[in-house]
């Protein structure tokens, strides 16, 4: 039998996730010119093989630096409205893409400090949760 | 590098095929660009097509073979390019390359495309990108750079709005764009919201339809009794997917952009005409500041003034761009030349400009993370 969830992608985060781990998003930085990557990629695109990748976790707080409300259904399913943005993490000098999600999607604004959640982006036609990443607002 | 010119173009008309083929609509633009340069089918000696989703909508590929030979043109060497929204330019690129390099003397460009689905259906691309599977829309993606454009530089939701109220203007003078509708500011903004603040008039549609060049070297255009309009720079970018970049601007534009006024030696105060990509009405906001016909964070008084309508200082998307015209996606590239082209040559028809002489045209295709993958930007002169 299949199992009930689904990864978005392999690579992001730990799940399921051990007793007490907090969830986390997997990224790499390079050592030699200190950028960070996020998903983690093979190689530096700036230092080659010069650089060293080393995996990091980043910082579970970030702030919003633009977000959107989609008032229509996304070809993949997540139904509409639904809200979604760039969140920077100041702590690791990234901006990543992410769905935010809490009670009200109109409510996510530049600025804001928001905190990473690990759970369902939507699910499959065969039934299956598929697990992501999303950030809610720090209240 | 020799000179390179654009003898013959031509298109169908945009907007719903139902009953066309790729392959038909690509053989009624191409037949038409062959028609237009006097020129035979045997006398083309390689074939650049640009197409983005025909394998993904129709499974169909090599539409470059199946397209050109439906002309008869075949045995020559036919490559088909894919860069998404850019599919057309670049094969215009490559074209353009092949002629300037002495490889072949006349080549034949075409970009064509169906992408009309069903009513309300988004299409479903880059199904194998994160930001995809996470929920992102093309839509979405432009509203956020609406959003951070109007936060820094006081752009207002009326200024987008206009963009469309003008395309749609031009698009009513063109029998070959989609639309054939005025619309108010009012409708601009009161239609179905689809992505804050971007609604639905200002968003480009899903169409059919296809164009194409004929290119030759300066020497064959001595036996053409054409009009010749010479191409003076032909530029492709890509991103450098920054993530930490301001997304009010396109770099990956800007120095495209730049490339293109040093090769031809002008500046963009000496453009007469502009096409751009404007598939949502922040786009083209942000293409008058890419291409230096405005200050970064002054398109939106640009649309104020009317300058970039067709009786303004400098004309911008004066066939409906594809907020009007349509946006075939492999196809626009393509079109948007053919449209500068009929400009220079005082052939546009009621949305005719003063005596253009010297055109710009500029797209892009595909979101990587958060950048752009594909800029072209050509310039063309009427000597």
């Amino acid at each position: 039998m299949d199992q009930s969830w689904e990864l978005v992608q392999e690579g992001l985060f730990d799940y399921p996730l051990a007793d007490r781990q907090r969830p986390a998003l997997l990224a790499n930085r390079c050592n030699k010119c200190g950028k960070t990557f996020f998903p983690k990629r093979n190689l530096c695109p700036d230092c080659f093989e010069d650089g060293n990748l080393e995996d990091i976790l980043l910082d579970k707080r970030g702030i919003i630096y633009a977000s959107t409300v989609v008032h229509v259904t996304s070809p993949v399913g997540i139904k509409a409205p639904y809200a979604y943005g760039y969140v920077e993490i100041p702590k690791n000098q990234v901006r990543i893409f992410a769905l935010f999600t809490g009670s009200n999607p109109l409510s996510f604004i530049p600025g804001q400090e928001v905190e990473l959640l690990v759970e369902t982006v939507r699910e499959n036609n065969r039934g299956q949760k598929i697990i992501g990443y999303k950030f809610k607002l720090i209240s | 590098m020799r000179e390179v010119y654009i003898i013959g173009a031509g298109m169908t008309q945009f907007g719903k095929h139902p009953a066309k083929s790729l392959r038909s609509l690509g053989l009624e633009a191409c037949l038409n660009a062959l028609r237009d340069a006097s020129v035979k089918p045997k006398e083309i000696q390689a074939g650049y097509c640009g197409n983005a989703l025909a394998p993904a909508l129709q499974g169909e590929t090599g539409v470059g073979q199946n397209v050109f030979w439906e002309v008869g043109i075949s045995g020559i060497p036919i490559v088909n390019m894919e860069n998404a929204c850019a599919s057309g330019s670049t094969a215009l690129r490559e074209g353009w390359m092949a002629v300037a390099g002495g490889f072949h003397d006349m080549v034949i460009i075409a970009g064509v495309e169906k992408t009309v689905m069903p009513k309300g259906t988004m299409l479903n691309v880059g199904g194998g990108e994160l930001e995809t599977q996470l929920g992102d829309v093309f839509p979405g993606y432009f509203s956020l750079i609406a959003q951070k454009h109007m936060e820094k530089y006081g752009t207002t939701r009326e200024q987008l709005a206009k963009v469309s109220v003008k395309n749609h203007f031009n698009g009513t003078l063109n029998p070959y764009a989609q639309f054939q509708k005025l619309l108010t500011i009012e409708e601009v903004l009161n239609s179905p919201m689809i992505a804050d603040p971007l609604t639905l008039y200002s968003c480009c549609p899903n169409s059919d339809g296809a164009a194409a060049l004929i290119l030759c070297s300066r020497e064959k255009t001595r036996n053409i009794n054409g009009r010749p309009v010479r191409i003076a720079a032909s530029v492709l970018t890509t991103g450098t997917y920054d993530n930490q970049r301001d997304i009010t601007g396109w770099e990956v534009e800007q120095r495209a952009a730049q490339t293109a006024y040093q090769m031809a030696s002008l500046g963009p105060e000496d453009m007469d005409v502009v096409e751009v990509h404007d598939a949502f009405t922040i786009s083209e906001i942000v293409h008058y500041e890419g291409l230096g016909l405005c200050p970064p964070g002054e398109g939106g008084r640009l649309i104020d003034e009317g300058a970039t309508e067709l009786s303004g200082r400098i004309p911008v998307n004066p066939s409906g761009g594809l907020l009007s015209k349509g946006h075939p996606v492999g196809a626009s590239g393509v079109a948007q030349v053919v449209e500068i082209v009929w400009q220079l040559r005082g052939e546009a028809g009621k949305r005719q400009l003063t005596n253009p002489r010297i055109g710009l045209a500029q797209i892009m295709g595909g979101n990587k993370e958060g950048d752009t993958r594909a800029c072209t930007v050509h310039i063309l002169i009427k000597d």
